[in-house]
């Protein structure tokens, strides 16, 4: 029962910390890549407009 | 009521956001590929935001947080199953980077690329329908949560869950997935906000020491050893192993954020690190079930572990989380998290109305036209007949999913419903992606013997989850086997296509 206590309290650090860390790389850099999909589907739709 | 004037401001403030920028979304539709896969311009953090969003939920919460209540730590093997497996698939790109290279839309639409047009109907219609039944009981639990959090009469419990889906069929109607995507990312970021609050309230409030003690007390090994826990056992986790590949792979809202990232590369970036993700969502959730059990378990035993007394009145075991933070939280911090959990309801529903509604509308609508002998449709009348579904979808929901109530724990009634069209189309995947001899005589076996693996033996034989788990996934196995040794070779096979064939 130990051993699994122990395991899952590491598991759940790891979970945790992933967590937080990954939402605040995501928070960040998601503008950034928001603002690139809008531009992607601008050209697109001027470049089906040019056919 | 358990809500103070500003925690109202705040739910209300993100209610009205989202849904304007949700609709700022429809700009830039301009034909069926940017309505449903986002004209496959997702980056990577982009990609995981919206991955992360649609998989988390106010159901999912709900549902793991009962399952930390009903099985203590043992419940983790569950999450800890469901993250690596999603980087194991991300790492690999086993068979989402093929799925990206074909450039589809929807699940069901390889289906005709490698078997026949009549399978995609098919596959189309099993999806459709165990997707529907699965995301019917959303409605009805995500209430319950918040009628518990914010105190408002239950009678107005209907009225509450009809405006968010009304609000959430808004943009999801008129901007598709680029709305999805927009949304999903203030979702994501508001909904990760609350998640981490309630893990810090909940272990703050019920100490860490009380919930091992209160876990070991009533459960015993039990509790923290998943292989000796009587509900979990080895069939169960072999069981997830082959549920969560198939979700991860074959879950039409989850390969739809695959199909809409700009490259198969980007989209195996996505799924690697939404599976980190995924371990906080699973384990966060369940360690709350296991704070309201140790706060609340004191009423009479059902099935060895003490229902949850609040107030002097005994809940379900699903309720306790909910009722824990209504205890816990102040006021503001009560605004955020109920905005955070709203946030978390409307990414998920939201793109599970879009992948439900684009199956009906593609691999139903579509195909019995042209087996009809009539014309495709154009572009834009595509994405009309996708509006059209989404709001049906949607008109469904409203009403099965506000009066049906799943028998047992949710999340094993989730995994079933699941599974009627997960085992066939997992198998018939694998197959025709990496077995040339898969053809469709095998491939409607496998659909066919897949549903039947799960319907049978889970409503009519009584069986457990895990045992039906396994009938659908062998039975669809050997569905697909027999099936192609017995019928003609394959005529087709699977090449990707490039980016001038398709819209």
């Amino acid at each position: 029962m130990i051993s699994w206590l122990n395991f899952w309290t590491v598991s759940l650090i790891v979970a945790g910390a992933s967590f937080v860390v990954i939402t605040a790389i995501v928070t960040v850099k998601g503008f950034e890549d928001l603002r690139v999909m809008f531009k992607g589907l601008q050209k697109q739709q001027v470049d089906s407009d040019e056919l | 009521m358990n809500f103070a004037p500003v925690d109202w401001i705040i739910v209300a403030g993100y209610l009205t956001l989202s849904v304007a920028i949700g609709l700022f979304g429809k700009r830039y539709i301009g034909n069926v590929a940017h309505y449903l896969v986002a004209g496959r311009e997702l980056g990577t953090f982009i990609g995981i935001a919206t991955l992360a969003a649609t998989e988390i939920g106010t159901i999912t919460f709900m549902y793991n947080g009962e399952l930390g209540y009903r099985y203590g730590f043992s419940a983790f093997a569950a999450a800890l199953i469901s993250g690596v497996v999603m980087i194991i698939v991300g790492r690999t790109g086993f068979i989402i980077s093929r799925f990206r290279e074909l450039r589809l839309m929807t699940v069901p639409e390889f289906f005709e690329i490698k078997y026949s047009r009549g399978l995609r109907l098919f596959t189309g219609v099993l999806v459709a329908l165990g997707g529907i039944l699965n995301m019917g009981v959303f409605l009805k639990i995500e209430g319950e949560f918040l009628t518990i959090v914010s105190g408002i009469d239950t009678k107005h419990l209907i009225a509450v869950m009809t405006v968010i889906l009304l609000l959430e069929l808004m943009y999801t109607v008129v901007g598709g997935m680029v709305s999805v995507v927009i949304t999903d990312f203030v979702q994501y970021v508001l909904l990760s906000i609350a998640t981490i609050l309630v893990s810090i309230y909940a272990v703050y409030h019920a100490g860490w020491g009380s919930m091992v003690a209160k876990v070991a007390h009533t459960m015993g090994s039990a509790g923290f050893d998943p292989i000796l826990n009587p509900k979990f056992g080895m069939t169960f986790l072999v069981w997830q192993i082959l549920l969560w590949f198939s979700v991860h792979t074959c879950w039409q809202t989850t390969a739809m954020r695959m199909f809409s990232t700009k490259s198969p590369e980007t989209s195996k970036r996505v799924m690697s690190w939404t599976g980190l993700i995924y371990l906080g969502r699973g384990m966060l959730p369940m360690l709350w079930g296991i704070a309201a059990l140790t706060l609340f378990g004191s009423g009479t035993l059902r099935n060895g572990v003490p229902l949850p007394i609040v107030a002097g009145h005994t809940l379900e075991p699903i309720d306790a989380m909910p009722a824990m933070l209504a205890q816990i939280l102040g006021p503001g911090i009560k605004g955020i998290v109920v905005a955070g959990m709203l946030a978390a309801t409307m990414s998920v529903n939201s793109s599970y109305l879009l992948g439900w509604s684009a199956v009906i509308s593609q691999d139903v609508v579509m195909p019995l036209r042209q087996l009809r002998g009539k014309p495709p449709l154009n572009s834009k009348h595509q994405i009309l007949v996708n509006r059209i579904a989404n709001l049906l979808v949607g008109l469904f929901l409203m009403f099965w999913g506000l009066y049906y109530t799943p028998p047992g724990a949710v999340y094993l009634y989730l995994n079933i419903t699941a599974t009627i069209f997960l085992a066939g189309a997992f198998v018939c995947v694998i197959g025709g992606l990496y077995w040339k001899r898969a053809n469709i005589t095998g491939g409607y076996m496998a659909m066919f013997m897949g549903a039947g693996g799960a319907i049978v033996p889970f409503f009519f034989l009584h069986w457990s989850e895990n045992m039906t788990g396994f009938a659908a996934f062998s039975l669809a196995a050997g569905g697909l086997v027999a099936g192609s040794l017995l019928g003609k070779p394959p005529t087709r096979s699977v090449a990707p296509v490039s980016a001038k064939e398709t819209i």
